[in-house]
């Protein structure tokens, strides 16, 4: 047996000192969203963010993405700093930005379309955006609008069109925000159905402390003035998630837990 | 098309074309003034026979034509260019403000001087009238984009010319059509005032002509002609605005 | 208060205004066919002493004074009324949309046939100009009028008339002046143009004469006026329209 160390892998996802600040409108002076954050995320676990309005979850979650330059501090993706948007990952937004003159294939076909990758044809994407239409349960209404969606829906046309060009890393802000209580529940489920089946890096940012808990593998509890992470939490709740895991015991202290924080 | 509300609507022209008809012929009103629908009809028919309506149509919609294209051209170049940078927006706001409200065709005078009487100025006066409304519809269009899709976009990696074409160029049909279409109301008039005022043909040149030799009935006939047109033209772009709004849910 | 957006409103306006003046100094254009900003004013300077201009003025402010009010007068009740009645509204719909459709200045020859050239003719021109818009946006107003409010005025066993005093009035109210507004530089454009087609008198009638004497800065000194008129009286609407918008939403 040769003496070589085991290694951790290294994080997918590594936020080193992230400081993020907006200006107030009216030269009122700076808003500090994000204050120096230390972040480690590794490659396919389901990371949910929770905190209270303010606290700075979306701005960290932007960075990652690439669409909000930080004051300071860095982000990296497999060690290489990012600060642009990337086919490494992709955004599902929580007023689903989808755009409304396309029908729902043309929508899941846009992030494609925009990063053209190589070797595919118009015919490939097309295809390729059917196979994840039916993947988010609606094949049959590939050439509706969106206006002639219900909520839940259009956020499965915007989960489909981020999966569709098959991202290294899964970015969600509050994407079930806008949606009711009970459509939120049935999306989360059918998230981590989705989510099983590749088991992508994934990031989501909520408000609710039961989905954070319900979806994740570690939860990222962040307070406000200045954003900052007060606590991280490893979740060991068996997979599948079911609604007999929102009752079980250890659900109830991760519970109680993030509430403390709050 | 809502068949209850359109019946009733022919129906009441139907009636008023009647009312209107009775009340010449028994003499309640005098038919100097507003003639008789059966007399114009008549005019109409001569007119066309003669091909006195298609020559005044033919110039009338020509000058329009040119008019009214220019101002498009022109309109929705200037509309975007205010809308995707705001130093051009700021730039050209106080001179569309100026052209939106003050009474343009009281620079016709002036127009004459440039151009002589004739289709030059009533091209001239058809573009000036329409062009701010387009220019204006355009850059709200624009500027009215949803920057939630704009981002979206950007997420997945999108170019600036990316953002051009397939976000912000179909977001602004909609704006941009409205305005297209209002502009046509105002480029009609403008044809039809500046031929009024000093054309040798056209159909503002015969509603003037008729007008001065008191011809009711010739007058009236041009005018509807006039209103046909303008009619047709506006449920014509309505139309197409409606093909192309399939996507919008008002 | 300076931002960058009246900077650059204001350098360009400025820039225009140089090179108004200076082009024909510089011979680059004839000043008969363009005028500077200084003949203008001195133009105008010279104007405003005459008693014809003065005349004029009275002229067209009348005119257009009485045309107004009466299309207000008759716009908003006619309005309002068809807007609460649909069956009304389907039956006068198409002539309305007809007229709507139409230049309304088209309608000039025949105005003067009727009514002559004098004071009369303007004064329906301004009425027919102003009228529609104000009609059409009147009913649009009472149209747009949340029907959850009629249903809880219902409730407190509001008669008809208090209906429509209490909640369709107040709320079509913000409606009826955005018509005015538009109704106004309509009408004021028609008095202007009607004048400058046929009359013995107004402003839009001394346009006409500048313009067949070649005298470009009496021109556009008057023309001017009229724009600065329109532009003063739509801005005070406006503000009206903002102090109801605030205080009713």
């Amino acid at each position: 047996m040769d003496a070589r160390t085991v290694v951790e892998p290294a994080p997918h996802i590594q936020v080193e000192s992230l400081t993020v600040v907006y200006e107030k409108p009216k030269a009122a002076g700076t808003l500090i969203a994000v204050s120096n954050v230390n972040l480690d995320i590794a490659r396919g676990t389901f990371v949910t963010i929770v905190g209270p309005s303010g606290c700075g979850k979306s701005s960290l979650l932007l960075s990652i993405a690439g669409l909000v330059k930080p004051a300071s501090g860095c982000v990296r993706v497999n060690g290489k700093p990012v600060s642009a948007p990337g086919r490494d990952r992709a955004v599902v937004f929580q007023d689903f930005a989808l755009m409304p003159w396309r029908t729902v294939i043309d929508n899941v076909r846009f992030g494609l379309e925009l990063q053209r990758p190589r070797g595919l044809t118009g015919g490939d994407l097309t295809e390729r955006a059917c196979r994840y239409v039916e993947l988010v349960g609606l094949k049959g209404f590939e050439h509706y609008h969106p206006h002639q969606l219900s909520g839940g829906m259009r956020q499965r046309v915007g989960i489909a069109r981020a999966l569709a060009v098959d991202p290294e890393i899964l970015l969600l802000d509050e994407p079930f925000g806008s949606l009711d209580a009970q459509t939120r529940d049935e999306m989360g489920s059918e998230l981590l159905a989705i989510w099983e089946r590749n088991k992508k890096t994934a990031l989501f940012v909520t408000h609710g402390i039961d989905e954070a808990i319900f979806l994740a593998d570690q939860i990222v509890v962040m307070a406000r003035d200045p954003g900052r992470i007060t606590k991280i939490i490893s979740v060991d709740l068996p997979r599948p998630r079911t609604v007999e895991t929102t009752d079980s015991k250890r659900f109830i202290e991760y519970r109680r837990q993030i509430r403390e924080c709050l | 098309m809502k068949t209850a509300p359109a019946l009733i609507g022919i129906t009441s022209f139907a009636v008023i074309l009647l009312v209107w008809e009775s009340a010449v012929r028994f003499g309640w009103i005098n038919p100097f003034f507003v003639s008789e629908p059966s007399a114009i009809a008549l005019s109409l028919s001569r007119a066309a026979r003669s091909g006195e309506l298609w020559h005044n149509v033919t110039v009338s919609l020509r000058e329009f034509a040119i008019g009214y294209g220019l101002s498009v051209v022109i309109g929705v170049l200037a509309g975007a260019l205010a809308g995707r940078f705001r130093t051009v927006e700021y730039a050209l706001d106080p001179f569309l403000w100026f052209l939106y409200s003050a009474p343009l065709i009281a620079f016709y005078p002036i127009f004459v001087l440039w151009f002589g009487l004739g289709v030059p100025t009533v091209i001239a006066m058809t573009f000036l009238l329409s062009v701010t409304q387009i220019a204006t519809s355009t850059l709200k269009g624009i500027q009215s984009v949803n920057p939630g899709l704009l981002r979206a976009a950007r997420s997945f990696g999108a170019t600036d010319r990316d953002l051009l074409w397939k976000v912000v160029l179909p977001a602004t049909v909609p704006m941009m059509t409205a305005g297209l279409r209002l502009g046509i109301g105002r480029a009609l008039m403008g044809v039809v005032v500046g031929e009024l005022f000093g054309a040798t043909a056209g159909l503002g040149y015969s509603i003037s002509y008729y007008g001065a030799l008191l011809k009711t009935t010739d007058m009236i006939a041009s005018l509807i002609v006039v209103v046909v047109l303008g009619v047709l033209c506006t449920q014509g772009l309505t139309a197409v605005e409606e093909r192309f709004d399939s996507w919008r849910t008002f | 208060m300076f931002n960058y957006r009246t900077l650059v409103s204001t350098i360009t306006v400025m820039a225009f205004l140089a090179v108004w003046e200076f082009a024909p100094r510089a011979g680059i254009v004839d000043a008969t066919f363009t005028s500077q900003p200084t003949r203008v004013v001195a133009a105008g300077l010279e104007i405003i002493r005459t008693a014809g201009f003065l005349h004029d003025v009275s002229v067209s402010l009348s005119e257009f004074a009485l045309g107004f009010t009466l299309a207000i007068a008759v716009g908003v009740p006619l309005g309002l009324v068809l807007g609460r009645f649909p069956v009304l509204r389907y039956v006068l719909d198409p002539p309305i949309m007809a007229i709507y459709a139409t230049p309304h200045l088209a309608l000039l020859p025949i105005i003067v046939v009727w009514l002559g050239i004098g004071m009369q003719s303007k004064i329906a021109v301004a009425f027919v100009s102003g009228v529609i818009p104000i009609l059409v946006n009147a009913m649009a107003g009472v149209r747009g009028v949340d029907g959850s409010w009629i249903v809880a005025a219902r409730s407190f066993s509001a008669r008809e008339w208090d209906v429509f005093v209490k909640v369709i009035l107040p709320a079509s109210l913000p409606s009826v002046i955005l018509g005015i507004r538009l109704g106004l530089s309509r009408a004021v454009l028609g008095v202007v143009v009607a004048e400058m087609y046929q009359s013995q008198a107004g402003v839009g009638n001394e346009i006409m004469r500048y313009g067949s004497e070649f005298r470009t800065d009496y021109l556009l000194f008057d023309v001017l006026l009229v724009s600065l008129f329109g532009l003063t009286a739509t801005s005070a609407v406006r503000a009206l329209e903002e102090r109801l918008w605030t205080s009713g939403e």
